[in-house]
């Protein structure tokens, strides 16, 4: 009982580190990409405040996307791989 | 002595270690450049032997008997050892159950037969009892071989009385067959992908977060050095350095 406790408070601070690392990864490469088009369609320097704006509904786009919900599967997959092991190694 | 302490120990060795060789050896200097490769190497054979030892293998080999064994655990040694449960961490001894087998080139290997329950490596292996039954069932004798293939991970050291733990057993057609290791070549290319995701992680990270940082710290330099420069075409002439001086004392210093 006490390692299974360990596994799973250890295995949440773990899977928690990295699901933060991974959206701050995520978002930062969307922000790089909205830049960049953003750059590619208007060319460089123009309007600083019609940029951010883009920018900023482009990120709040991203906050609802489907890509961010899949970074979930940070938690959900660990899990499957555990359930399965389990299943495969004492019931095969 | 726990594993915990003594992976302390070893880990607190290592730091050591390279703090040491960091102030001996100055940057540059032939030993610095030896002493890198030769960590790198240390680092090589710590990770590969952790993985040598973790990762499932699959031995050919033929059950001839099976036994259980009081065990005394309260030396390192219990690094070799299994906590199937939790009192087990803070047994002294306790009886463990074995393999005895003999490989195709006809030389012995024991396995211990041990749960791994919710402990490191993660087998997540419960069922020691029926691994046991089911190897004492495909026992056999040298004239009629039946051969089997004994999924196992550790390592069998005769000095230390360590043994590779076996996690399935199972009958194969004779002791030529070829088992591909497909966990291990799925755990490796999911590790690339790891190594890869991380680095491209960390060079995301410097290029968004830190370049930028270090671009304006040269950008103030610069304009520090701008300023300074200006002053210093100013300073022409009695009134142009006089007002050069003014001018120092405007905004920041120009150190």
């Amino acid at each position: 009982m006490i390692a299974f406790l360990r596994l799973a408070v250890f295995g949440f601070i773990g899977l928690s580190v990295l699901y933060l690392l991974l959206s701050i990864y995520s978002r930062s490469v969307r922000r790089e990409t909205l830049e960049k088009t953003w750059d590619a369609e208007n060319g460089p320097g123009g309007d600083g405040a019609a940029r951010d704006a883009y920018i900023e509904a482009g990120m709040r786009d991203y906050e609802k996307s489907l890509r961010k919900k899949l970074i979930w599967l940070v938690y959900v997959i660990p899990m499957i791989v555990i359930g399965v092991t389990v299943y495969l190694v004492n019931y095969q | 002595m726990s594993g915990y302490v003594f992976w302390g120990i070893v880990l607190a060795l290592i730091v050591a270690a390279v703090i040491a060789l960091r102030i001996w050896l100055p940057e540059g200097s032939a030993g610095r450049k030896r002493a890198k490769w030769a960590t790198w190497a240390f680092v090589a054979l710590l990770v590969g032997g952790f993985l040598h030892y973790t990762l499932p293998q699959h031995d050919i080999v033929r059950v001839v008997n099976t036994y259980q064994e009081r065990q005394d655990l309260n030396d390192w040694t219990r690094i070799f050892w299994s906590s199937p449960d939790d009192q087990s961490t803070g047994l002294i001894n306790r009886d463990v159950q074995f393999l005895q087998t003999i490989k195709a080139n006809g030389k012995p290997m024991v396995y211990r037969n041990e749960d791994t329950s919710w402990s490191w490596p993660p087998y997540f292996k419960f069922d020691t009892a029926n691994l046991q039954a089911e190897a004492e069932d495909l026992k056999s004798t040298a004239a009629a071989p039946q051969w089997v293939s004994v999924t196992h991970y550790g390592w069998r050291i005769v000095y230390f009385s360590a043994f590779p733990n076996a996690v399935a057993i199972k009958a194969v057609a004779g002791p030529d067959v070829t088992i591909i290791p497909w966990f291990n070549i799925v755990f490796f290319v999911v590790l690339l992908i790891l190594v890869l995701l991380f680095r491209r992680m960390w060079l995301q990270f410097r290029e968004r977060s830190i370049d930028p940082v270090l671009e304006d710290m040269g950008e103030a330099w610069d304009s520090v050095d701008d300023r300074a420069d200006q002053a210093a075409d100013r300073a022409r002439g009695v009134w142009g350095r006089f007002t050069g001086w003014l001018g120092t004392w405007k905004g920041k210093s120009r150190r």
